[in-house]
């Protein structure tokens, strides 16, 4: 199995490669200093699994050669599996990647990492909710810290591709939900 | 199924709306802070201040403490006389490439006073490797490291970035251009992070043609340390004009690139001390060899007397074109295998400051360094040849340039 | 929008860095004149700089400094003003950290023909007088590390600030 840490630059991924292989990538606070792809082995319920850190990409759809590795490292392995890392006081932007790839019917684990950074903007971010509408795992995670690592690696089996149109119906359910909740 | 971006947006818009809750926003501090380093009235203070942090921690740490204070002492007092004294066969030429070239005085060999002077490969090219290049290395590669986690450096760009876009480059073309300063070769890595074709050929030629590696800015400081400023300001102008021109020039485009400002963050010890511990590892590994062979072959090259042989050809166009005395010649043609090496044997000959000033210039544009080189083939051939072709104008028309202000102001 | 508009009386600390900055601002006025008129000033325990390096591109730091403590010493309560309070003293820590460390650098080397590590006579000596203004201004900015925690810690028990 192989699976792929992806999402914006300065996100984490760096950050969260070396933690989950030991190994030594640069991490930098800026964006762009992944141009290229590393590759590493880690292990999950004592399987060695290749884990790849990709450089950050905002699409799907390249904009400079860093990019580009990008989004050729995800089409030439169809059958990997996809940790989406996405900065929680940016979800956002982080979750049109997201869903861009789940799109093209990947299995995919969200990180959605930065959770300090978002407290400090008074972000606060609903992570079960989001994994109902979503119905993949969604953890939050502090890399620089270490928090929540061990519960990312442990939800990661549960990586599983989805419809959008499940995901349009849930957000529709969950909204309808949360509106019947507001009216006493 | 795929989604349009629109209707993408529009279910994103919907799951936030049920997930995520933004409280008050607050200014911290750090964000004020961080707003103060971008506006340019305030921003450009604090950017020459923390330029003038740089430098001087950069001249005290490795040319005071570690180069005069200890290496030069070692190396002229102790390794240098004692290897004079051990190493067999005084004057011959394997003697000569290893250990000192010393110098021919009323007919009879006579040894060097300095590592500076001696040129041999375990004298000078280990002085220079060692007692030079390594503190200065190491004290550029521990502040950059310092200033990218704590975020400094996307904010520098956005600083910078009204000026590069007059050449063609985004903001963030400065860091390439500041890593440059480090080590050319990770400085051509990073012109993956530009857009398109024409900004990456246009930002890599200008690295390996203007920018001076820390290697050479440690050996500046120390044997040239009253004119750097002048030789650094010439670059930076050139840097500035060819980049102008090479927009221009070359085919394509240049779009604009948004820079995504991260928050200032406390730097982790450990995350710096790894990028160090990597960068003077690679150094060992890559540039020390190089650095090592490059002495050799230049050793060799003087004792077959090639160099003397084209510097001799060359003369007329270093003389007359360039305005530099002829003894110049060696050291600019033996620039193209060592640029070390070279501004210590320009240091070494008598001329004016402003030829001085020239000669340094001269070589800092010059062709890349080898493992700069190498690096530029992996990013494509093409490119190379047509940066080669470049750089060969920029020399010539660059090097007249300077002579002719010289000339004009009265100095040359 | 309701600090600005209200009358700031002006407070102790904003007295106190407007002081500080009237007097970051005259050392950094002399370091440059200095260093255009090519000379170099000592006065008892004070030695203004007049080198290009240090006084003209280092004096042009503690002005700055100066001007951003001037600045920022109206209505301190408003972050942006007192961040620009905090950046004049960033600033002068750059300059005075960059001078002693040069002393520590020149300290510790025995010299040319000396030992290879300096005498503890030696050692000393170099940290004595005279130092530069910003090593003199040095303890009276670090005052602002008082009020950054102070800050820190009303802001973290309201969560309402500007
Ligand atoms: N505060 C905080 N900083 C983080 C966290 N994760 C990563 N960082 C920092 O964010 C920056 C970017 O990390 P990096 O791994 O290089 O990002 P990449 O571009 O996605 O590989 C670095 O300075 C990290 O130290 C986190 O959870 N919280
Ligand atoms: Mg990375």
């Amino acid at each position: 199995m192989k699976i792929l840490l992806m999402g914006h630059p300065n996100v984490g991924k760096s950050v969260f490669f070396n933690r989950l292989t030991g190994a030594n990538v640069t991490e930098s606070n800026y964006p762009g200093t992944t141009v290229d792809y590393t590759k590493g082995w880690m292990k999950i319920d004592g399987k060695d699994v290749e884990l790849v850190d990709v450089p950050g990409t905002f699409s799907l759809d390249p904009k400079d050669k860093a990019e580009e590795v990008a989004v050729a490292m995800l089409h030439e392995n169809r059958g990997a599996l996809v940790i989406s890392v996405i900065d929680a006081s940016k979800i956002e932007r982080g979750l049109y990647l997201a869903l861009e790839i789940i799109e093209e019917g990947y299995p995919l684990v969200i990180a959605l990492n930065m959770r300090d950074v978002a407290e400090d903007k008074n972000i606060l971010i609903d992570a079960d909710k989001l994994e109902r509408i979503l119905d993949i795992p969604v953890v939050s995670t502090v890399a620089i810290s270490g928090e929540g690592i061990k519960e990312l690696v442990s939800r990661v089996k549960e990586a599983k591709p989805v419809d959008v149109d499940d995901i349009i119906s849930n957000a529709t359910k969950a909204a309808d939900v949360g509106a019947a909740g507001d009216v006493p | 199924m795929k989604l349009s971006a629109e209707e993408r947006w529009d279910l994103i818009d919907r799951i936030s709306k049920e997930t995520v809750t933004f409280g008050a926003y607050r200014h911290t501090l750090t964000d004020a802070i961080g707003e103060l380093t971008i506006k340019p009235l305030t921003g450009i203070p604090i950017a020459i201040a923390v330029l003038y942090g740089f430098w001087s921690l950069f001249g005290s740490f490795a040319g005071t403490l570690c180069t005069d204070g200890f290496f030069v002492k070692f190396f002229d007092g102790y390794w240098l006389p004692w290897l004079q004294q051990v190493f067999p066969g005084q004057g011959n030429w394997f003697y000569v490439i290893m250990v000192d070239a010393g110098g021919i005085e009323s007919g009879e060999f006579v040894l060097s006073e300095s590592s500076f002077e001696s040129f041999g490969v375990l004298t000078s090219g280990l002085f220079l490797a060692i007692g030079v290049v390594l503190p200065a290395i190491f004290i550029f590669y521990l502040m950059l490291a310092i200033l990218e986690d704590i975020g400094y450096m996307p904010r520098l760009a956005v600083l910078i970035d009204t000026m590069l876009h007059r050449i063609g480059l985004h903001g963030y073309a400065i860091v390439p251009t500041i890593l440059s300063l480090g080590c050319n070769v990770p400085g051509v890595a990073a012109t993956r992070i530009l857009e398109t074709k024409k900004q990456r050929f246009i930002m890599m030629t200008l690295l390996a043609i203007f920018i001076p590696c820390g290697a050479q800015i440690g050996i500046m400081e120390e044997v040239v340390p009253d004119l750097i400023g002048w030789i650094m300001l010439y670059l930076i102008i050139g840097y500035f004009i060819f980049g102008y021109i090479l927009n221009k020039i070359v085919p394509g485009r240049a779009p604009e690139f948004l820079i995504d400002v991260p928050p200032y963050r406390r730097p982790l010890a450990r995350n710096i001390g790894k990028k160090i511990y990597g960068r003077v590892t690679g150094f060992f590994k890559v540039a020390l060899p190089f650095v090592l062979l490059g002495c050799v072959i230049v050793g060799i090259l003087y004792q077959m007397g090639v160099i003397q042989w084209l510097g001799g050809v060359l003369a007329p166009i270093f003389v007359g074109w360039f305005g530099v005395p002829p003894e110049t010649a060696g050291p600019l043609v033996a620039a193209f295998l060592r640029k070390d090496l070279a501004v210590a044997q320009l240091s070494t000959i008598e001329m004016t400051e402003y030829q001085m000033i020239t000669s340094v210039v001269l070589v800092s544009i010059y062709f890349p360094c080898v493992a700069t080189f190498a690096m530029m083939l992996k990013e494509g051939w093409k490119d190379l040849l047509w940066a080669l072709a470049v750089l060969a104008v920029v020399v010539f028309v660059y090097g007249g340039l300077i002579h002719l202000i010289g000339i004009l102001l009265g100095v040359a | 929008m309701t600090e600005e508009s209200l009358p700031s009386s002006p407070s102790i600390a904003g007295i106190y860095f407007a002081l500080l900055g009237i007097a970051t601002v005259a050392s950094g006025l002399a370091e440059l004149l200095l260093t255009a008129s090519g000379s170099e000033f000592v006065y008892g325990i004070l030695e203004i700089p007049g080198d290009i390096f240090r006084g003209g591109w280092g004096g042009f730091v503690v002005l700055s400094a100066g001007l951003l403590y001037l600045s920022g010493a109206r209505n301190m309560v408003d972050i942006h003003q007192f961040a620009k309070v905090v950046m004049g003293s960033i600033l002068i820590w750059i300059i005075a950290g960059c001078d002693i460390f040069a002393m520590i650098a020149e300290s510790i080397p025995g010299g040319e023909d000396g030992p290879w590590l300096n005498t503890l006579s030696g050692f000393i000596e170099t940290y004595a007088p005279p130092y530069s203004p910003a090593v003199l201004l040095l303890p009276f900015s670090l005052v602002v590390i008082y009020y950054v925690r102070k800050r820190v810690f009303l802001e973290g028990g309201g969560r309402n600030s500007s």
